[in-house]
């Protein structure tokens, strides 16, 4: 075990540099984006040329950018997130209070996700070329075709506004004090069903290959001929080695239960932290998209350590050195 | 999965524009016995409903509710609930008092100009007025928000705030104001009083009181959840009897107008706010929709660059083509202002005559040519602009080739564009598209802005002015030409020693029809000089559910100023 210890310590110290060379990269060209964050008093014709200045001052944006960059980077080190330019609230309360509706959102789409996509796979490669595979392999190069924003509009157009269903966007109803949780499953479902859709194609096609591949070798017929039963062949013998690729694709898209997708939030109006980042990149708020930018990076660079250490309890075959 | 570019969300977003535009479904169900104005801008003539909840959407995230620190429309919007100041401005542009007992003035005595061409302002409060945690109003909460104002480094503007030395309250309803030096638009400041129980933030701008501040107008905010909604529940110490009618108003954040109209055509919201102009014919004709068009400030217009463009521009050197007078005054008959209108924006707007459309310092009887491309012709032909093989015309060598230039994703800008280059090609002038980013375009950034660096030939764009146009009209002044230094907005480099001083002398006097009359004189010259072409005068459209009552429009003032007569019947 402490091989594996020592290869997570040295891949998170190799992440040190890496998560800084990103966050070098977001600020420049986040700092590259014409406009910036005064750009809104710009129109008010209430704000004088020299209530700018100040303003710029304030934000310290009259420095050079190696010294905001810099600056932000000191007082990140310390603890310190900074607060937003527009909100003047702190990124790290922000973030906060989105954090939880992302997580319930993508977390319902992980689950339902993979509840689907796992049974789906399994069964269309033990049933190659039947009709349902071909269901399947239709059905999922459809939903993976897709464009979330284009099935997230439709789905609003026909479920909401059409047959009136499903609420429009949102998370709950507006007004809603208590906890109503039939309130809170409308409101799930089509966002849900829009991430869903997608996530599952997805997952089905890897597995399916996979599960083919697998069920075609040695092992599996050695399986079979000792006489096990089809289910545990199956489940037992094929589905774990199989799921390998799965696994990769799953635990990457880890991150996502904490971004949240942004098309998605945007369209449906959910208060998380897809919205959040929209907002603040449409206001150039850069110490909110820097926060989100850090943590993003910073969750994918742990996600894809978190498959590789889980590829090694999947097939103690793969070695760390 | 989906981490789309801004530029692909904005294409997205049209798209629902367009879906929900073609699969509207049919006219929601209209609660019985409601009463439908048949017209779409008529008030339900029927006794107001107490109590019941109205949802209006908001399709923009407020950043706080403080106006000292907010610059957006939408936090205007939400905030003009709760927070009152002393005076306002009602629909025809005239001051009305609404925390003071009278509007100061000379003629009142409450205007009182000192040697040393400093003057006093005194403001008498209205008494008993609570703030909503149930402390009195008094002449020391004047003098907090001034001192705010002019010590917070975070305010949006301290314009007018550091034109006041010091403010005396000898009686708790009294405030004397006293400027350093004759302050025209001081009316215009005080528009949201802080209370001085704010004293002991260290910065009122992080505290809670930027989302839920402590204000005297007929609502509180009982929650703001970013990214969803905002409550705001009747408050308890409100001064006029029996108002407001509603228990509260939710602002719910929706992801675009677009959604918005979706959801008030579904019934889950009961109000929104800035419908466009296309967007409005169908919404009226859905008979459970109310649309409340308002005049608006904002204009839009075509401003000509009358320097070479450069990058930067130098203003002492001519544009080739649109230096010439004549080629300006042709551009401008050829152009086809009242068809636009019609066409384009289904007739909810009106030709515009100057940046200043409405309240006290309107200039009357100002105008521009109408269309007549035959009189554009001739002009060009009497200037020496003569036809090309290509049917462009040119003078001394110089093609008439211009370029114009629009925030891009912007439908009606980009169809009038395309109106434009046939129009004018018409008349000989050749025109190509360029269009930019809203963000990058409108940046004001003198780094990039084309309009500050005078890049440009063309470039059309609406801009609001305030009820007070001084800093408007500072835009066609010459020391508003633009610089790396002085973040001037005179984007067109018009340049006048004589509207400079009819606009010097305007914002320095406090007589209000004397400074209307200079502000008319400065901009007939600016007119008489064609630098810009005023297409149209916006209205605001506001769209509520028909059984909500009591939302009227007032120019100058977001759809939310008289909330406290707001009804609904559910």
């Amino acid at each position: 075990m402490h091989r594996v210890t020592s290869y997570i310590v040295r891949r998170l110290a190799g992440a040190v540099p890496l998560l800084l060379g990103i966050s070098v990269i977001s600020f420049a060209i986040l700092k590259a984006v014409p406009g910036g964050p005064l750009a809104a008093y710009e129109a008010n014709p209430n704000v004088t040329p020299e209530d700018i200045a100040r303003l710029e001052r304030v934000f310290g944006l009259d420095q050079p950018v190696h010294v905001q960059y810099l600056s932000w980077l000191g007082k990140l080190l310390g603890g310190d997130w900074g607060y937003s330019f527009a909100t003047s609230q702190p990124v790290l309360a922000m973030i906060g209070q989105r954090l939880p509706n992302t997580v319930y959102l993508m977390g319902t789409v992980y689950l339902v996700t993979l509840c689907i996509a796992i049974p789906i796979g399994v069964l269309a490669a033990t049933r190659q070329y039947s009709v349902f595979d071909h269901l399947v392999t239709g059905g999922t190069f459809m939903a993976y075709s897709m464009p979330p924003f284009w099935l997230g509009l439709l789905l609003i157009i026909v479920f909401g506004l059409q047959l009136r269903w499903f609420p429009l966007g949102g998370m709950t109803a507006p007004g809603a004090t208590a906890f109503d949780l039939v309130d809170r499953l409308r409101h799930l479902v089509l966002p849900v069903t829009t991430l869903a859709m997608f996530g599952t194609a997805h997952y089905v096609r890897y597995l399916r290959a996979s599960m083919l591949e697998t069920i075609g070798q040695d092992y599996v017929r050695t399986a079979r001929a000792k006489g096990l039963a089809e289910r545990v062949v199956v489940l037992r013998h094929a589905l774990k080695n199989a799921s390998i690729p799965l696994v990769t694709v799953a635990a990457l898209d880890l991150p996502e239960l904490f971004v949240g997708a942004l098309v998605t939030e945007q369209i449906f109006g959910w208060p998380g932290m897809g919205r959040l980042f929209w907002d603040a990149a449409t206001r150039s708020d850069y110490p909110v998209l820097m926060g989100i930018l850090s943590v993003s990076a910073a969750l994918i660079v742990l996600a894809n350590l978190a498959a590789d250490v889980l590829y090694g309890y999947l097939d103690p075959r793969i070695r760390y050195s | 999965m989906d981490a789309f570019g801004r530029g692909r969300l904005a294409a997205i977003l049209t798209t629902l524009a367009i879906l929900v535009g073609a699969c509207a479904p049919a006219a929601g169900p209209v609660p019985a016995g409601s009463a439908v104005p048949a017209g779409g801008g008529a008030v339900a003539s029927a006794a107001p409903v107490r109590g019941g909840t109205l949802v209006f959407a908001i399709w923009q995230e407020p950043t706080g509710l403080l106006s000292n620190y907010a610059s957006q429309t939408v936090a205007g919007i939400v905030g003009r609930v709760v927070v009152e100041g002393l005076t306002d401005t009602d629909t025809d542009g005239s001051f009305i008092p609404v925390l003071a007992k009278q509007v100061p003035t000379l003629a009142n005595g409450g205007v009182k100009m000192l040697a040393g061409g400093k003057m006093d302002v005194t403001y008498e409060l209205i008494p008993n007025v609570q703030w909503s945690d149930g402390t009195p109003l008094t002449s020391a909460d004047v003098k907090f928000t001034w001192e705010t104002y002019v010590k917070d480094p975070k305010v949006v503007t301290k314009d007018g705030y550091s034109a006041i030395e010091a403010v005396d309250t000898p009686t708790p309803t009294t405030a004397v104001l006293h400027y350093k030096q004759v302050y025209g638009p001081y009316l215009t400041r005080f528009g949201g009083l802080l209370p001085k129980s704010l004293e002991k933030e260290a910065d009122l701008s992080k505290s809670e009181y930027n989302r839920k501040p402590i204000g005297t107008g007929p609502f509180r905010i009982s929650e703001f959840v970013a990214g969803d909604h905002i409550t705001a529940e009747r408050n308890p110490s409100y001064r006029v009897k029996d108002r407001p009618y509603l228990d509260r108003i939710i602002f719910r954040s929706v992801p675009s107008r677009e959604a918005a109209i979706a959801q008030l055509k579904a019934g889950e919201v009961d109000g929104m706010w800035n419908v466009l102009e296309a967007q409005a014919p169908d919404l009226s004709a859905d008979p459970s929709i109310r649309v409340i068009a308002t005049p608006s400030p904002t204009v839009e217009r075509i401003e000509l660059n009358l320097a070479k463009p450069g990058d930067p521009a130098d203003p002492s050197l001519r544009h080739p083509v649109l230096g010439d007078r004549a080629v300006r005054r042709a551009l401008n008959l050829a152009t086809p202002k009242q068809q636009l209108i019609d066409k384009l924006l289904f007739g909810k707007a009106k030709i515009g005559t100057s940046p200043v459309s409405q309240g006290w310092a309107s200039p009357k009887g100002l105008s521009q040519e109408s269309y007549d491309p035959d009189q554009a012709s001739r002009a060009l032909d009497d200037a020496g602009w003569t036809k090309g093989a290509d049917g462009i015309r040119a003078k001394s060598g110089v093609r008439a080739a211009l370029t114009i230039m629009t925030t891009s994703g912007d439908k009606v800008r980009e169809q009038i564009e395309q109106v434009l280059v046939d129009e004018w090609r018409r008349i000989g002038v050749d025109l190509a598209i360029k269009n930019l980013p809203s963000d990058v375009l409108l940046s004001g950034s003198f780094a990039s802005d084309p309009r500050k660096r005078g890049s440009f030939d063309a470039v059309m764009y609406a801009s609001t002015p305030a009820i007070d146009p001084h800093t408007t009209m500072l835009r066609y002044t010459t020391s508003g030409i633009p610089t790396a230094a002085n973040a001037g907005q005179n984007f067109t480099r018009f340049s006048n020693p004589e509207a400079d001083a009819a606009i010097a002398e305007a914002g320095a006097t406090v007589d209000q029809p004397r400074r209307a009359e200079l502000y008319a004189k400065a901009l007939r010259l600016l007119n008489d000089d064609t630098a810009i072409i005023w297409l149209y005068d916006r209205q605001s459209l506001d769209a509520f559910r028909a059984n909500v009552s009591g939302p009227r429009g007032s120019v100058w003032q977001p759809i939310t100023f008289n909330a406290m007569d707001w009804s609904i019947r559910k």
